[in-house]
């Protein structure tokens, strides 16, 4: 594992609302994960698993991020939601991986 | 920005390195070391990373050294710039385990895209410490001239 000091997510407390616990997680995960290209390493970040029990709230969130550019919710995504739009041979494609989100999110009821 | 690069990567204070990309979450180093930008390499993540068809999905130097062998590259010896050939370099942790690789430019100066961040030119060791290891595997395929 590399040594990029990692801190334990803060418990989430009363006063936030759910983006604001989404986006204190992403800082902390893109400021310990962000120079790792590890797919382990940064799926298995304390910060990360607390944004995928955050459950489906933070779904229109990482949509809305998609609709901004390519990120790497897509690896989040199918944790949280059970679904896997992403055709075949398009695995790390992360535009295209994307895309076939934004596509599940319009097909689903999100505004994407 | 360049502070908090060089919190990580220490050996690059006061060295000679340049931001040369901005962040980009659509590839990753071992992409950009075989000229990729359009997929995130890495053979652990199934349905989720690109890793060459029918090589095997291990986090080891020998799964790199071969996916990297069907694009050409062979294990070479020094990380010299030698006319008519492309070198890249895999750096591994202490355990062996690959963390990290880098792309020779014709210069002979060294690029890498630092994970879903910039990429940055650089001198080859300057990226060695904690995070990535050290150069632990050195390949080479020719190019024309």
């Amino acid at each position: 594992m590399a040594s990029v000091p990692k801190s334990q997510p803060r418990a989430p407390g009363p006063p936030d609302t759910v983006e604001e616990r989404f986006r204190q997680l992403e800082m902390t995960w893109t400021a310990e994960t962000g120079y790792l290209s590890s797919y382990q390493d940064i799926v298995e970040h304390p910060a990360f698993r607390e944004i995928i029990r955050l459950g489906t709230a933070v779904v229109p969130l990482m949509l809305r991020d998609l609709q901004e550019r390519p990120r790497l919710w897509v690896w989040a995504l199918p944790e949280i939601t059970g679904a896997d739009p992403v055709p075949p041979g398009e695995s790390g494609n992360i535009a295209k991986m994307s895309e076939a989100w934004l596509r599940w999110g319009r097909a689903h009821g999100f505004q994407c | 920005m360049l502070e908090g690069i060089e919190s990580v990567f220490p050996r690059l204070q006061g060295a000679d390195w340049q931001v040369s990309s901005t962040p980009d979450d659509q590839y990753n180093c071992i992409a950009w070391a075989v000229g990729v930008t359009t997929d995130w390499w890495w053979p652990i993540g199934l349905e989720r990373t690109y890793w060459p068809e029918g090589m095997r999905r291990e986090v080891t130097l020998q799964a790199f050294c071969e996916a990297f062998a069907t694009l050409g590259f062979v294990v070479c010896a020094g990380e010299e710039l030698e006319a008519g050939f492309e070198k890249i370099a895999v750096f591994a942790n202490d355990q062996g385990v690959p963390k990290h690789a880098a792309r020779q430019r014709p210069s002979g100066r060294w690029t890498s895209k630092l994970g879903k961040m910039e990429d940055i030119d650089h001198a080859l060791h300057d990226l060695e410490g904690t995070v990535y290891g050290s150069v632990t595997l050195l390949m080479k395929r020719p190019v024309a001239i």
